[in-house]
């Protein structure tokens, strides 16, 4: 006999002898009387939630004793308070020491829907659930046969109650589905180590219809197992130990139901207006408490400022008065030639010309709006990190403009490939630190940012570059930068009269320029979106800044938020190379990371060599010299063009953001291409300006 | 293999309802009406045998609880001192794995082991993983500097299924609601920062953490020590006069740096130096009140 056959066999018995007592004419007369069920598929599944069944649970065959419940009512009223959806009583009581007086008790205490759980196999016990008072009771596919399973379902809604039909198989699913059950409890432990199996929920789940509530009803204990099994798809979990055995029952509910709506929030479309603190699984705010309150503020501030008329106002004036926004969006035949010659379809190219940007690149549109803020905060001292420099020349520029108190972090390598970016803040009135910590590149200028901002957080603002860090650095600097796409997509129709591109081609380091560009793209299906990394001497060499190809990156926590990094076997971060300064970083912002997962941008990456004879192509063929940055985007623009072709486009539209301007690179570009004599080149590599003689 | 994270019927384990190992050691420290000295040190500096022996030292000489670093290549929350030491030590070949050694040597020494570690590392290893080796070597908690409890559902779920400590931090501009969510989610005690800013000694400590007690301590903590900057004896029993304990880092990890900051030194001169530190404090510890 097995376990379920026993429980069963006693079940029935049980139920006979208090048939003895309560003959089941008289129960039916008690379900008249009884107050109406509550409809519990409304409970059961929310837009903004994953909703908890808590479970009154003693002990069970495999666990034995887990908790006395002296008092049954008390703990399902805590489970109430603390936000489930419904209480699952067990009301066996052999194995699972529960009871139909312990149901009563929870029924009298509380105002949501309550579940009979047993070992339901006749007309009694369901006639028996309602009499007492359920709105829920549960129905085991294993222990009945179709006609039953189909007779004791029908029986159940007639009464006005919903029934939780518990699954294991796919079999079972499917005589389930086939019996008529609106919620499906799908089991999906894995039997081998008794530990969630999030596959097998996802594959038991992956047929079933929209129109059908799945519960996850196995092996959730805490957070971890509710994120997970709501990321696979289940619309309410069920939870026994986690909560009944908890300390604190009602903080460890809230947490569950806390865990839900996280996961809820992280997912929401349109992807363009997607808030914060969580991409998908990525982002939030990996950061000391010191700084929880400056980031509320920021967050407070921010909120409001876009709410404010007169902010949007100020800013949009001074983009077009300072900046010299539009930055247009130029048409490059004698480009498109090329990629044409080399790839074999003929595509139209347009350049987002962000290098015509004051300061030669697209940095100032996010230095500007934030430092907006700064003032409407009060606060009067700014830092940054810069890597290319082009961030830190456009925080010293918008702080010279107001007036600001300026400190550039910049990492010592950083600083001596880009010595003439370092003279440019100087002369802005910024104090230039060269980190010697580290790898002196752009992640220790972030971590010495970091910690001045932890020391001086009063009357500082950390004007972070790019749309990394923590919440709501993403968010908000995404909204400072979407300008980039908002203007290419109305450029395209106003001045080309094309409806909309194929596809747009960005570089990504943190992503700044790419979220900028796509975001007003995103929730358009018929545009490709492509990101190209540094692959420095290719994702072999383990010279690159790749974290997104298959063995580079891994889930981590960095600066901030959880996205995909480059770390050793111990989670201790890589270094990382790249010819370009800018795109030199170990992590890369928690919105790509998901756009990444859920397939919305397709991204590779772009070597050295690449690059450069990118940053070649265009500068010979349409007079532009774009950052070493920005021509991975450009030679991202080839390998995008054979992507387009493999999807059978001929004429494709393709933009690509030209994030800045090339000037800053020409010591790098002189010696690559061989322009500089022996001197020129020595005199440069005592300062550094090729960035390679520095350790 | 055994699995830890199940009962020996197969079934995962549940809540452990093991007591608290840091509340015991303050409840015996109230019998004599004192402050718990907490001394950190990082792990593997300047190598690794090398610092289970400092491990020992320091609760040979009067530390109650032994805050065991776990060096990390980006320590946001640290100053010059505890940087170049984490350098020295990954240097040297520290590895997470290793950890555990200390932990077992603090506990066999007779003190209450701690680990402080910056979250990737712990999420890198496996949170799980972690919480279950950290416990079978005898450990009693975790402090966080860069997890907020907010971020926290998978440590909280570990920890509460194997019984360890959850050490979150505070500092002077946390507003009410946050001490709040602190407290509430702490197990052991709360870390209050003595002043913003990073690690590092200091030569004077403001009264702010005196008000942070109190504030945390309103905000539903039942025990709260102060760290960040405490460097002397005189400090140490200003400190101890009202925290719950007294938290040392950067000058004890002063005691086994040269001058230069850059290079350990000897190690028996270093033992020694830290040997003396550790005595001089735990005096101003035990005076304090």
């Amino acid at each position: 006999m097995s376990v379920l056959d026993e429980l069963v066999a006693g079940a029935v018995e049980d139920a006979a002898a208090r048939e003895k007592v309560t003959p089941l004419e008289e129960l039916k007369e008690a379900v008249v009387a009884a107050p109406a069920p509550i409809d519990a598929m409304a409970w059961l599944r929310k837009a903004d939630g994953i909703p908890v069944i808590a479970e009154i649970k003693r002990a069970s065959p495999s666990k034995g004793h887990l908790s006395d419940i002296p008092d049954p009512a008390a703990l399902a009223r805590e489970y109430e308070r603390g936000g489930a959806s419904a209480i699952s009583v067990l009301t066996e009581g052999r194995r699972f020491l529960g009871s139909l007086d312990d149901f009563d008790k929870v029924r009298e205490a509380v105002h949501i829907p309550v579940l009979r759980k047993d070992f339901i196999v006749t007309d009694y016990q369901v006639w028996e659930a309602r009499a007492h008072g359920a709105d829920l009771v549960l129905l085991i596919v294993a222990a009945l046969d179709d006609a039953t399973l189909k007779r004791l379902l029908d029986l159940a809604h007639d009464l006005g109650m919903t029934v939780l039909v518990e699954t294991h198989t796919r079999e079972e699913i499917g005589r389930a589905r086939a019996a008529g059950a609106r919620v499906i409890g799908i089991n999906a432990r894995n039997l081998k180590d008794l530990r969630v199996d999030v596959n097998k929920y996802a594959e038991l789940a992956a047929d079933l219809p929209d129109d059908v509530v799945k519960v996850a009803e196995s092996g959730v204990f805490g957070a971890v197992e509710v994120e997970d099994y709501g990321r696979a798809g289940a619309d309410a979990v069920l939870v026994g130990e986690g909560v009944a055995t908890a300390d604190d029952h009602e903080l460890a509910v809230e947490r569950l139901v806390k865990a839900g709506k996280r996961v809820k929030a992280s997912e929401t479309t349109p992807l363009s207006t997607h808030h914060g603190p969580y991409w998908g699984q990525f982002g939030g705010r990996y950061v000391p408490e010191a700084l929880i309150t400056a980031l509320d503020e920021l967050e407070r501030v921010y909120s409001e400022a876009k709410a404010d008329p007169e902010f949007t106002k100020e800013l949009v004036t001074l983009n077009q008065r300072y900046v010299g926004r539009p930055s247009p969006l130029t048409e490059a035949p004698r480009f498109a030639e090329r990629i044409a010659e080399k790839v074999g379809i003929t595509p139209r190219v347009f350049l987002k010309r962000e290098d015509l940007n004051h300061t030669g690149a697209h940095k100032i549109n996010n230095a500007l709006g934030q430092a907006l803020l700064v003032k409407r905060m009060g606060k009067t001292r700014v830092i940054a990190e810069t890597g290319a420099g082009q961030h830190g020349v456009a925080t010293a520029t918008v702080c010279a403009m107001l007036g600001l108190k300026c400190r550039i972090y910049m990492g010592q390598i950083d600083a001596r490939r880009q010595a003439l970016n370092v003279a440019r803040m100087r002369m802005l009135g910024a104090e230039v630190v060269e980190v010697t910590l580290g790898d002196k590149i752009l992640k220790d200028a972030i971590n010495e940012a970091l910690r001045d901002w932890v020391t001086n957080v009063k009357d500082t603002h950390y004007l972070l570059g790019t749309v990394a860090g923590p919440h709501p650095f993403p968010e908000m600097v995404r909204d400072f930068q979407k300008v980039i796409g908002e203007e290419a997509k109305q450029q395209l129709r106003d001045w080309y009269g094309i409806d909309h591109p194929d596809a747009v081609c960005a570089c990504v380091g943190g992503g700044s320029n790419a979220i900028g560009v796509m975001n007003a793209f995103l929730d358009d299906e018929r545009v490709n979106l492509y990101g190209y990394e540094a692959g420095g001497n290719g994702p072999e060499s383990g010279k690159h800044a790749i974290r997104f190809a298959p063995g580079t990156g891994q889930l981590g926590m960095f600066q901030g938020a959880k996205s995909y990094l480059l770390e050793t076997d111990e989670g201790q971060t890589l270094d990382t190379y790249s010819i370009s300064a800018g795109l030199d970083y170990a992590s890369v912002g928690p919105e790509h990371a998901w756009l990444k997962d859920i397939g919305r941008v397709n991204y590779s990456w772009a070597t050295d060599e690449e690059a450069m004879n990118a940053f070649r192509d265009l500068s010979q063929t349409e007079g532009i010299i774009p950052a070493i940055e920005s021509s991975h985007a450009v030679a991202g623009a080839y390998k995008a063009a054979a992507d387009l072709k493999a999807k059978g486009y001929e004429h494709p539209v393709m933009i690509i953001n030209i994030s800045g301007r090339g000037d800053k690179d020409m010591a790098t570009a002189g010696k690559w291409f061989g322009y500089l004599t022996d001197e020129q080149s020595k005199a440069l590599e005592v300062t550094g300006a090729h960035g390679d003689t520095v350790a | 293999m055994t699995n830890t994270a199940t009962t020996p019927s197969g079934q995962p384990l549940g809540i452990s309802h093991k007591p608290s190992r840091t509340a015991a050691m303050f409840d015996e420290l109230d019998k004599a009406n004192r402050p718990a000295f907490i001394g950190y040190l990082p792990y593997g500096f300047p190598d690794p045998e090398v610092s289970l022996k400092a491990f020992k030292t320091l609760v040979d000489h009067g530390v109650n609880a032994v805050e065991i670093g776990l060096p990390y290549s980006d320590p946001v929350m640290d100053g010059p001192v505890i940087q170049a030491a984490s350098q020295i030590a990954l240097n040297h070949g520290e590895s997470i794995h290793g950890v555990f050694r200390a932990v077992e040597t603090v506990a066999n020494a007779g003190g209450v082991p701690l680990i402080m570690s910056y979250w990737n590392l712990i999420y890198h290893y496996g949170v799980e993983r972690f919480a279950r080796d950290f416990e079978n070597a005898g450990g009693a908690g975790l402090i966080t500097p860069d997890l907020i409890p907010d971020e926290a559902g998978e440590w909280i779920e570990a920890s509460d299924r194997h019984g360890l400590d959850r050490i979150f931090l505070v500092s002077p501009d946390s507003a009410p609601e946050r001490l709040a969510v602190v407290s509430k989610a702490a197990r052991g005690f709360v870390y209050a920062a003595s002043r913003m800013g990073v690690t590092g000694e200091r030569k004077t400590i403001t009264d702010s953490p005196e008000a942070l007690v109190e504030r945390t301590r309103k905000a539903g903590a039942s025990r709260v020590c102060v760290g960040i900057g405490v460097s002397t004896a005189e400090q140490a029993a200003k400190v101890g006069a009202y925290a719950d304990g007294v938290i040392v880092g950067s000058a004890l990890v002063h005691q086994l740096l040269g001058e230069t900051g850059r290079k350990a030194l000897d190690e028996a001169e270093g033992l020694r130096n830290l040997a003396a530190k550790a005595d001089e404090l735990a005096q101003g510890v035990a005076s304090a009140r």
